[in-house]
């Protein structure tokens, strides 16, 4: 009972993280089309600047908003200094097939992560270091037992439930949101509308980067810091996201919560050593019985 | 007040538009018929920015718009409805609505309420539907979203594509209506595209005729429907 209690609970909080890694990709695929390999680069950037404020006398929640500030600047001088201009038609002769078109702006983001990795292990050494949490580790006790679930986790759990509230709010009742949905959906229409289209798709980009800088804060407490140390979350926040479908961020934290569970249930009761062998299964299924994803819409690219 | 001089649009080695000139005049429907493939489209979809034109001009209200974006074109006054009932099906009819006045949301906050209740007048039907995702509703709904979310953001010319295509000729006549009461109340000035030429001609005020990309005839449009050599050689009845 005890072990299955604590795999629930270690699996919500890696879940809730999973989700929102998931959940920045998606926003900058409907926004943008593009897969962003470079994001979770872009959040062990600012996670080391929230390091480094904090280790200069700084507090953590100062620390805490600068990395989410400055993930989201990050993210939007990618898109414009980077990835529009990669888009500009005519520019560049290179993207006259489709596929090409497609495939340019996601090997950019490979380029971008190795970038940022390198530039990290410049600036901070590459050796890893640990990064604080806001909240106690232990668990909280209950007539007299302590419990699986620590402070920690509670506020994992709530700041990403919070963060998924107001994106969603965000998506569905301002202009702004409308605007980004449009653009996501029929770039011409959005145009013909007066939407301003590089605009929203630089702010996808900004959201994007804040909330996977948010996933780098809150993961590093329990995995350390290094320039590659969030490689693996990118990794299973991907998954998540084909699993959830690529184009729904409902789906994108469906997904998330899934390879949480999954992953802690296997290393609890089975081995550590299972997980990715597991995460491949849980992805072979879904490409299977639903290729556009559990919550993907009709006509989405297949991935 | 909408003035094209000499316009060479291409597509790769394709030419679209081959030094097309002509005006759009205030408040009038100007149409612009021909076969398929005579550059109908791509005239207004060059006009709208959509398009980049080889050569060329297009004057608005004394200024040149040519080069600006779209999105840029629109804020001017020039509204493009482009072929095939665009809409955006996955959002829902209020959605589809109020994005054609997101941009003058801030500015004009109480017009743009007041332009959105217009189009539920004008089609009392989207009003019914409002909740529903566009993709639900039928071609003719379609179309009149498609031209409300256009008209919302208050254009002094709209650029309307084909809007008959598949569409019933009853649902037709009620959308080319609306239309034409809309240029004779508010002074809207429309650029009618067409391959119904009948259609066309009987509602507008100038004709123009192109054929693979020239302008053949340049007239009022009852000249244009009374000609009979024309309409035998370009349209085929």
């Amino acid at each position: 009972m005890n072990t299955f209690l604590a795999a629930l609970s270690s699996g919500t909080s890696r879940g809730a993280i999973f989700a929102l890694v998931a959940l920045g990709l998606v926003i900058v695929w409907r926004g943008a089309g593009i897969v962003n390999f470079a994001q979770m680069g872009q959040a062990m950037f600012s996670t080391y600047i929230a390091s480094t404020l904090i280790t200069n006398g700084n507090s953590y929640w100062i620390a805490f908003f600068v990395a989410l500030l400055s993930g989201a600047v990050l993210g939007a001088l990618l898109d414009i200094l980077v990835m529009r201009p990669l888009s500009n038609k005519k520019q560049s002769e290179l993207l006259s097939s489709e596929s090409m078109r497609a495939a340019v702006p996601v090997i950019a983001s490979l380029g971008i992560l190795g970038a940022l990795q390198a530039l990290a292990g410049i600036i901070w050494a590459a050796e890893e270091r640990g990064f604080p949490a806001p909240a106690k580790q232990e668990g909280f006790t209950f007539a007299g037992n302590v419990l699986p679930f620590t402070s920690f986790d509670l506020f994992v759990v709530s700041i990403v439930s919070l963060t998924l509230l107001v994106t969603t709010l965000f998506f569905t009742k301002t202009g702004i949101g409308l605007a980004m949905r449009a653009t996501a959906l029929n770039q011409e229409v959005a145009k013909l509308s007066g939407i301003r289209t590089n605009r929203t798709r630089t702010i996808s980009w900004a959201i994007s980067g804040a909330a996977s800088s948010l996933a780098g804060l809150l993961i590093t407490p329990t995995s350390n810091l290094s320039p590659n140390t969030l490689d693996l979350v990118l990794i299973v926040g991907f998954t998540a996201a084909v699993v959830g479908g690529l184009d729904s961020p409902a789906g994108a934290v469906l997904g998330g919560f899934i390879l949480g569970m999954v992953i802690s249930f296997v290393t609890f009761y089975d081995t550590p050593e299972d997980v990715f062998l597991a995460i491949l299964a849980v992805l072979l299924l879904v490409l299977i019985i639903r290729p556009r994803g559990i919550l993907g819409s009709k006509d989405a690219r297949r991935v | 007040m909408l003035k094209v001089e000499n316009l060479v649009t291409r597509f790769g080695s394709v030419v679209a538009i081959d030094g097309v000139s002509m005006t759009a005049q205030e408040s009038k429907i100007t149409t612009v018929i021909g076969a398929n493939g005579a550059g109908k489209s791509t005239l207004l979809r060059t006009i709208s920015g959509l398009e980049h034109p080889a050569s060329g001009s297009i004057t608005w209200k004394g200024q040149s718009i040519l080069g600006k974006r779209p999105e840029e074109i629109v804020r001017l006054g020039i509204a493009h409805v482009p072929e095939g009932h665009a809409v955006i099906s996955e959002l829902s009819v209020e959605e589809n609505i109020s994005m054609g006045s997101l941009f003058r949301r801030k500015k004009y906050k109480s017009d743009v309420t007041a332009a959105i209740d217009e189009m539920y007048a004008l089609f009392p039907r989207l009003k019914e539907r409002r909740k529903q995702l566009a993709g639900t509703l039928s071609g003719g709904e379609r179309q009149m979203l498609a031209i409300s979310r256009a008209l919302v953001s208050r254009p002094q010319l709209l650029l309307l594509d084909e809007p008959s295509l598949g569409l019933a000729p009853l649902v037709v006549e009620q959308i080319i209506d609306s239309v034409n009461t809309l240029c004779r109340t508010t002074g809207l000035s429309v650029l009618l595209v067409e391959q119904n030429a009948n259609t066309a001609l009987g509602v507008a005020d100038h004709g123009i005729l192109l054929a693979l990309g020239k302008v053949v005839a340049d007239r009022p449009a009852s000249e244009l429907k009374a000609d009979a050599t024309l309409r035998a050689a370009y349209l085929g009845y």
